[in-house]
Order: structure tokens, then sequence, then C-alpha cells
């Protein structure tokens, strides 16, 4: 029992790490402007690096490493806040592997085709696809769009979509539109049975999620220990320094949980969707949390978008409600069994 | 990254699953006094005489001499039978006897360390003063030597189980002229010797509930030949055992809380009706501690990570902080899942006497406060 990187892994995340630290600075987003985002240009990028069929199995065209690797990446991922159009792409090319378009998965295994987010903005999501309303996220530029629930995994054509509509995006550097969903079944599905698609997809939020938290984390620590007033560093105050031990014990929380699910998911163990969901749960939460202490931190300098504070927040917010929020999944982890 | 176990690992645990299924005290344990000690004694004395006791402990000193993943499987199989916590042995297993066995001589570890694990002796602490608690480092109980003996004068408090210890590891002032951390001495204090008094102090738990005390020293003789560590080293000796305290001493803990969640949600749905509690506020809380208590064991098997790999140090502050806050959740939600039953303080429930102890939670081993000041400037390196 490790809960550590190997030293295979800690070279993955050192790579993932150099690669995001020169080509995607968090102060890209504040750069490139108010709407839309410059992370599609890393797609075919990451593509050639096998980060994005990091943890499909080789026979299904991917790099064959596990549950572990992947979520290490996307810790990242949420680290350097990059588009959440990255769980389409990675998720939708496992939709395609294993639903057999071979030609579909190596295409999108190269970054070269963006993939949107299909969510409900129901309440209650029914079960499966249905013709219902719909949030669709970095989907203006995607021919296709991933839909993931309790069911299943598939990936839809923009088309299948009506009543496209674009919308003010709470977190403005993601596209956002307004869609009904047309189609009756999506072009490729692949059900819960074949591969539990949905609980990676909480699993790999998680990750993402501790990567937001631990982002907005050390932003805070960094600024505590330069601004001063009252002719100290703010960070020597109690006052501030313990909100920022609190933003460090929650990350904590939430990396180790990411890492316990995602080697129950490697695993196979019968708590895969026990340990996805908290991990979501837990992490989320930190997010949201971690994102307002930041805020706080940094004063009315937080409240600006001069600082990419407000960036953390917005995000941890669209990590909350995609794929079920804190609500929704509380209700669903008390349905498990006892997990071992 | 991996949660895999050897086959000799796996061995290990089916034998402790089945000896502790087998051998575990059925009997309620009781909340003080001697009859507490002797059910305590009694159960650590089983457990050393089936072979079981100090599974991390060195053998030459009675313990099986085996790693921190064994340490583990041990405690989450303990935490599964539902054995006892037999807290008054708590301070000789995972304060008192890792120490002496990082710190201490050959003659120390062989007179004090087998009878902690046989259950012939209690150990008790004695850090805090009446103006040291927080600022440990101002302690001033005083010990000068005499000839071969440190004559010993001063008071300690909060001193749990004081009045049913035999031993106490003691920090004593013996340089009152160096730096506050310089001068101290962590001394075996013998709880018979001439010149202790003891003064009990209650607990808010329920009257005549006596679970700490004040130890009054007069002119109290130890040989220096007690003096752990060397004379003046007393502050990094007390601070290896406070790291104990917070890392692998809280394994079963995690996974009891775990359970005990699990008992919240099964009570809860046969008070409230399964259908109820999911949509309930109660409900919002149980499975947020589900969550969290997932996570909360998720964080103690990195602790257990990182020790193999000889990092972490003030890293478990981390998950001390963390996990007295989610403990205390805990135990409010139990009390809050009884409904106005909770106002009865019953000797045959638990949970109220738990809920009123959980107060602790976020004072004992260095408060709450204490601990986000450590995580602040030793792990965030903010200035102090």
């Amino acid at each position: 029992m490790d809960l550590l990187p190997s030293d295979d892994q800690t070279q993955i995340v050192d790579t993932i790490k150099s690669f995001l630290a020169g080509e995607a600075p968090v102060d890209r987003l504040r750069e490139h402007g108010a709407i839309g985002n410059p992370d599609a240009a890393l797609w075919p990028k990451l593509g050639e690096l096998g980060f994005l069929g990091l943890g499909l199995a080789e026979e299904l065209g991917g790099i064959g490493l596990s549950a572990s690797e992947e979520m290490l990446v996307f810790r990242e991922f949420g680290y350097h806040l990059v588009s959440i159009g990255i769980f389409g792409i990675v998720l939708g090319a496992r939709v395609a592997a294993v639903a057999g378009d071979d030609a579909l998965r190596d295409e999108l295994l190269t970054g070269a085709r963006r993939v949107g987010i299909a969510n409900p903005r129901g309440a209650a999501a029914g079960p499966g696809p249905d013709a219902q309303d719909y949030h669709l996220f970095e989907a203006a530029d995607a021919s296709l769009v991933l839909l993931v629930d309790e069911q299943g995994a598939g990936l839809l054509a923009r088309e299948d979509f009506v009543d496209i509509e674009s919308v003010h995006s709470t977190d403005s550097v993601l596209t956002l539109e307004r869609a009904r969903l047309a189609a009756d079944k999506p072009r490729l599905w692949v059900a819960r049975s074949a591969d539990n698609i949905h609980s990676r997809a909480l699993m790999l939020l998680g990750a993402y999620a501790v990567g937001l938290g631990e982002g907005a984390r050390d932003m805070a620590v960094d600024y505590a220990k330069i601004r001063e007033q009252f002719g100290k560093p703010i960070g020597a105050f109690q006052a501030i320094k313990h909100i920022c031990a609190d933003m460090a014990m929650r990350s904590e929380a939430a990396l180790c949980q990411a890492s316990f699910a995602s080697l129950v998911m490697a695993d196979g163990l019968p708590d895969t969707d026990f340990h996805a969901v908290a991990s979501k749960i837990v992490a989320t939460e930190v997010a949201m949390k971690n994102a307002a202490a930041n805020i706080q931190v940094h004063g009315a300098f937080g409240f600006t978008s001069e600082a990419n504070a407000h960036h953390y927040l917005k995000r941890a917010h669209v990590a909350d409600l995609l794929w079920g929020s804190l609500r929704e999944q509380r209700e669903r982890i008390l349905t498990f069994p006892t997990p071992a | 990254m991996n949660l895999d176990f050897t086959a000799e690992d796996k061995i290990f645990r089916e034998e402790a699953r089945d000896w502790l299924q087998a051998n575990v005290f059925k009997e309620r344990r009781p909340h003080g006094g001697e009859a507490m000690r002797a059910y305590d004694l009694a159960w650590q004395k089983c457990q050393y005489d089936a072979g079981w006791a100090g599974v991390s402990w060195p053998k030459e000193y009675g313990g099986m001499g085996l790693d921190l993943t064994r340490q583990l499987i041990w405690y989450e199989e303990y935490a599964r039978a539902h054995a006892p916590d037999n807290h008054l042995c708590f301070v000789g297993l995972n304060h008192g006897g890792p120490t002496l066995i990082a710190r201490g001589d050959e003659a120390q570890k062989r007179t004090h360390l087998r009878p902690i694990l046989a259950g012939e002796k209690i150990w008790c602490q004695g850090f805090s003063e009446p103006n040291a608690g927080s600022d440990l480092g101002a302690l001033r109980t005083r010990a000068v030597i005499d000839g071969d003996e440190l004559v010993i004068t001063g008071s300690k408090i909060w001193t749990s189980h004081g009045h049913l210890s035999d031993m106490q590891e003691l920090l004593v002032r013996t340089d009152p002229d160096a730096p506050k951390h310089k001068g101290i001495s962590w001394v075996i204090f013998d709880m018979k010797t001439p010149g202790l008094e003891l003064r009990p102090i209650e607990i808010m738990t329920a009257p005549n509930h006596t679970h700490f005390v004040q130890c009054f020293y007069d002119e109290a003789r130890v040989p220096l030949a007690n003096v752990v560590g060397g004379l003046n080293n007393g502050w990094s000796v007390a601070m290896s055992t406070l790291g104990f305290e917070r890392g692998t001493a809280q394994i079963k803990d995690q996974i009891r809380y775990a359970f005990l969640v699990e008992q919240m949600i099964e009570r809860a749905r046969a008070r409230y009706g399964s259908e109820y509690i999911t949509h309930d506020e109660l409900g919002s809380r149980l499975a947020q501690l589900r969550a969290d208590m997932a996570a909360a064991r998720a964080m103690t098997y990195m602790v257990v990570s990182r020790a193999q790999h000889d990092i972490g140090g003030s890293l478990a502050s981390l998950m001390r902080a963390m996990v007295g806050d989610v403990q205390q959740r805990v135990r409010r939600l139990a009390f809050d899942i009884i409904g106005a039953d909770a106002l009865e303080n019953p000797e045959d429930d638990d949970w109220v006497y738990f809920y009123l102890r959980s107060y602790a939670q976020t004072i004992a081993a260095g408060t709450s406060q204490i601990q986000r000041n450590i995580i602040g400037e030793r792990v965030l390196g903010l200035p102090r």
C-alpha cells in the first residue's frame, strides 16, 4: 500500500507540469480576454505527448496506464485551469474506443477534433439521453458533444441538438450554450456495464477539483508572503495564516481521497462508485471553499478581474454542477452499501 | 501508487482478524476509576500474552518487530472487530514507548518497554503547566541536579488519568539560564515518588468524572539515569513524541469513526425512515461525513505512505487538524440524530458521552489553532 506516486508516475507528473507551466500559465486567461480561451491549441500537443489516451488500454489504442496516472494528470489540468473541454476529448476518445469506432478514436487521440460537453440543466437528470434541456460547454467550435450519465456515456453530433442559443457563461473563459437534445440516441453509446465511464468522469472531475483547490491555495499563500500591511507580510498574522492552513488541510484531504479513489478504480474494486462520488463531493467542496478563501486573502484585489482569483471560484462552480452537484452527489452517496 | 498488500500481509491480516474475533472483550468498558484501569490493563495483557502487542515495536523489547503496513493492518482489524479502545494505555503505547524506542538508552528500554506492552504499567503525560499550554516551551517546573538525582519542584496540569498511572513522561527545566527551548529535559517519573501530590479535575462529560489531574512536585527526587536523550535535549525528545501522537496513532480512530458514521446512517434510517433522511438536512450532513470519513482514512494511508518513505514530519499536522474537526462533526451529528432524547445522558449509551468528550478533539495534543500555526509556518512557509 502506497499512496505516493511512484518514480514513473512522478516523471509523468513532472512532464505535464512543465508542459502546462510553459504552454498554459494561468495568466493566459487574463491576457486572452473575456470570452473563450486558447486551450484548444493545447489539444494536438497533448495528443502528441500521449496525454489524451493515457488511461486507455493499449489494445484500445491508448497508452495503457491506470486510472491513477489519469488522476494525477487531471489534477494538473485543474491546477492550470485547463478548459473542461479536456474531459470531452479524453472521455470522448474512450467512448469511441469502447464502442469500436477506431477511426474516430484515433482522430480524437491526436487532439485534432474538439468535443464539447452536454450537461443537463434540470435539477434531476432523467435516465439515459432524452430530449430535454442541456447546457453545452466548449461546444461552439466542436462537431461532437459528450454526454455522460449514470447509465453510460455517449457521443452526439452538434447537429443532434436544436434551439442552440449562446449565453453568457458565469465562467467567462468557457463558452456556454443552451440547447435541446433532438436525437433519439447518441451516435455512439457505451453502457455502464461495458465501461463505467460515469464513475471515471466523477473521479477525474474530483482530481481536477483537487488541482483547482491547490491552485487557489498556492496563489493565496504566495500573496500572503509578499503583501505587507502593518509593517509585515500579512501571512505572519494568524487571521490570514489560519485561512491558508485551512486551505492546505482541505487540499490534503481532497488529494488523498482522489488518490484512493483512483486506486480503487484501477483495481476494479466494488467500492469504485462510492469512492468516485466521495472524491467528487470532497474535492468540489474544497475547490469552492479554497477559491472563496483566496479571494478573501487578496482583499479588494481579489474581487477584481485583474487578479486570477475569480477564475478558480467560477471553475469550481462549474466542476460542482457538472455531472451532478454536491446536493445530488450527497443524495447518491447514501444509497451505496457500506464501503470496505 | 498502489493498494497492494503482500501475501504475507494478507496472512497476517487473516490471523489478526481470527484472533481478534475470538478474543475481543465483549463487556462494555467502564468510563472511569479503578474498574477502567483494570479493564484496560487486562485487555492489553490479553493481547500481549497472545503475542499481538506492539506490532511495530522491536522484538527484543517484547514487540513483533513488523513494519508500519502491518501496524496499519492490525489497527484496521482491531477497529473492525470493535476491540475496546484501552485509552489508559495510549500514552505508554503511543508516546512514552515510541520515545524510549527512538531516544532511550538500553537500560531505559529494558526496564520500561515490556511492562507497557504487557499491560503492567500505565503511563501518563506531564507536559502542560498552568502557564505553559500552547506555549509549551515556556514550562517552568524546575529540576535541580543533586548528586546523581534530579530534584523536581513545580506543577503539571491536564494530565489524563494521572491518578490511575504508574509512570509519567515528564518535561522539566534543567537549565534556567538557557534559551527557553534549550534548557528542558525529558524524564521518566515514577508516580509513587515521595513529594508528588495530585489534585483531581472533573471534566464536562458527567458529574464526578475525573479525567485529569494536576500534579504538584515538592522536591520529588528522580535518578539522573531517568533522563531520556540527554540532559537539556528534552525539547527535541518531546517533539518526536508529539510526532507519534499526530501520526500513526490516529489510524485506529479513522476506521472507528467511519464505522460510527455507518451506524449513524442505520440509526437515522431506523428512526426517521430511509426516504426521509435522503432529503433531510440530517441526510445531507450524513452524506458529507460519509465522504469526509473516506477522505480521512485516505489521509491516514497517506501518513503511513509518507512514513515508509521517511518523509512527512509536519505534514502529519494536516491530517491531525482535519480529522479533529471531522470527528467533532461526527459526534455532534450523532447527538442530533438521537433527537430530544439526547437530553438524557444514560450510562448504557455512549453517544451523548462521546459527543461531550469530542470537545477535547480540537484541544488535546496541540489545539487546532496551534496545528494551524504549524501548518502555516512549517508546511506553507509563511512568516512567523
